[in-house]
């Protein structure tokens, strides 16, 4: 897609993501705020906030995909942060919509989906051959993210098994997993994330491809009740971990992991601004763009999430204790 | 009595099996942190 002349982005919602974003982009391009209850509204007219080569941040909790469908006929781009596993199947829907507008919908612009999707096709070129993939992710950003935790852990895990699709109970199939200081180990389980949806759809051939919460007793004994108490304004520190296993060039085993520990609400708003970024600098194609797509400047994506603060690490064994 | 007397022998016991672990074990330490480092990047052909 060609670099849009109109250079102005409109960020929707103004939370922990949010406003983060519109921190990061505000130094290099014009940035306007929008509450989400205003797109939200069937009767709220998008043509002075939305047209071609504007691209609207949507920061928010969602659904993204009604919104998103009324941008497309508008020649907007749209950056998605949405991670609800229905909403992202709904939003890889409307490729059509988007190529025919010339515009750009980035689904998956958060750190789960978002990152995860970078650091996992950074990990697949590492490797000859790649059999599978495995997604763990611990905390969350602000209140809305802390409410999708909550419904993830008792929705329906999906995941790719062998060639076939499976569903698993969420907060079944308890995995310790390792994340990068000050996170450490944490327990994790299947969730009603859309992570293995997005890797699946870049990478078809990936046999095996797994995402998991984390979640303590409380998490998983109260999932499928009404959030007991309002949840906290802000996660602490959050962390990701990607696990790649595969093959090298002789066909020798190998495993390649890297990891993030951070702020939920820094890496998604790092993210989406990277994402927002590289759509007025022209580099993503018109229609879906998902974080995994091999096509993409992996690298060139990485460090500049890098340079926003977030930093991203990999693991290289466990040391010898002394 | 006889069964409260049983019992405190069969702690005593496993206590003494515990310590016994514990003070001549050689398991170690299991490792307390991950080797993580920073990422490389490739540095940009270009």
């Amino acid at each position: 897609m060609t670099p849009p002349a109109d250079r102005s982005v409109v960020v929707v919602g103004s939370g922990i993501v949010g406003s983060r974003v519109q921190r990061l982009l505000g130094g290099t391009l014009p940035v306007t705020v929008r509450p989400w209850s205003d797109l939200a509204e069937p009767s709220f007219s998008l043509a002075d906030h939305a047209g071609p080569g504007r691209v609207i941040v949507l920061a928010t909790g969602g659904p993204h995909s009604p919104v998103a469908a009324r941008l497309a006929t508008t020649g907007a781009s749209v950056v998605s942060v949405s991670d609800g596993l229905g909403d992202v199947s709904e939003l890889l829907e409307l490729d059509d919509a988007f190529t025919a507008a010339d515009a750009t919908l980035v689904v998956g612009a958060a750190m789960a989906p978002g990152l995860s999707g970078l650091l996992a096709q950074y990990l697949v070129t590492r490797l000859h051959q790649s059999d599978e993939i495995h997604v763990a992710v611990h905390a969350t950003a602000g209140p809305q993210c802390a409410r999708q935790h909550h419904r993830a852990l008792a929705g329906r895990a999906v995941g790719w098994h062998d060639g076939i699709w499976i569903e698993r109970p969420a907060g079944s199939g308890r995995e310790l997993a390792w994340f990068p200081e000050p996170v450490g180990a944490r327990d994790c389980y299947r969730a009603e994330i859309p992570d293995p949806l997005l890797l699946h759809r870049t990478h078809p051939d990936v046999g095996r491809i797994s995402a998991r919460l984390s979640a303590t007793r409380r998490d998983r004994l109260t999932a499928r009740l009404p959030m007991l108490r309002p949840p906290h304004p802000e996660g602490g520190v959050g962390a990701l971990r990607i696990e790649v296993r595969g093959a090298d060039q002789y066909g020798a085993r190998q495993v390649a992991i890297a990891g993030v520990a951070e702020f939920v609400g820094a890496a998604a708003g790092a993210m989406a601004a990277v994402m927002a970024e590289a759509i007025h600098l022209g580099e993503f194609p018109a229609g879906v763009v998902v974080t995994s797509d091999p096509t993409l400047d992996t690298n060139a994506l990485l460090d500049r999430v890098r340079a926003r603060g977030v930093r991203l690490q990999e693991f290289t064994g466990v040391p010898q204790h002394v | 009595m006889k069964l409260i007397r049983r019992a405190l022998g069969a702690l005593a016991l496993a206590c003494l099996f515990a310590a016994g672990l514990r003070v001549r074990g050689k398991g170690g330490t299991p490792p307390q942190h991950g080797g993580w480092k920073q990422l490389d990047l490739p540095a940009d052909p270009t």
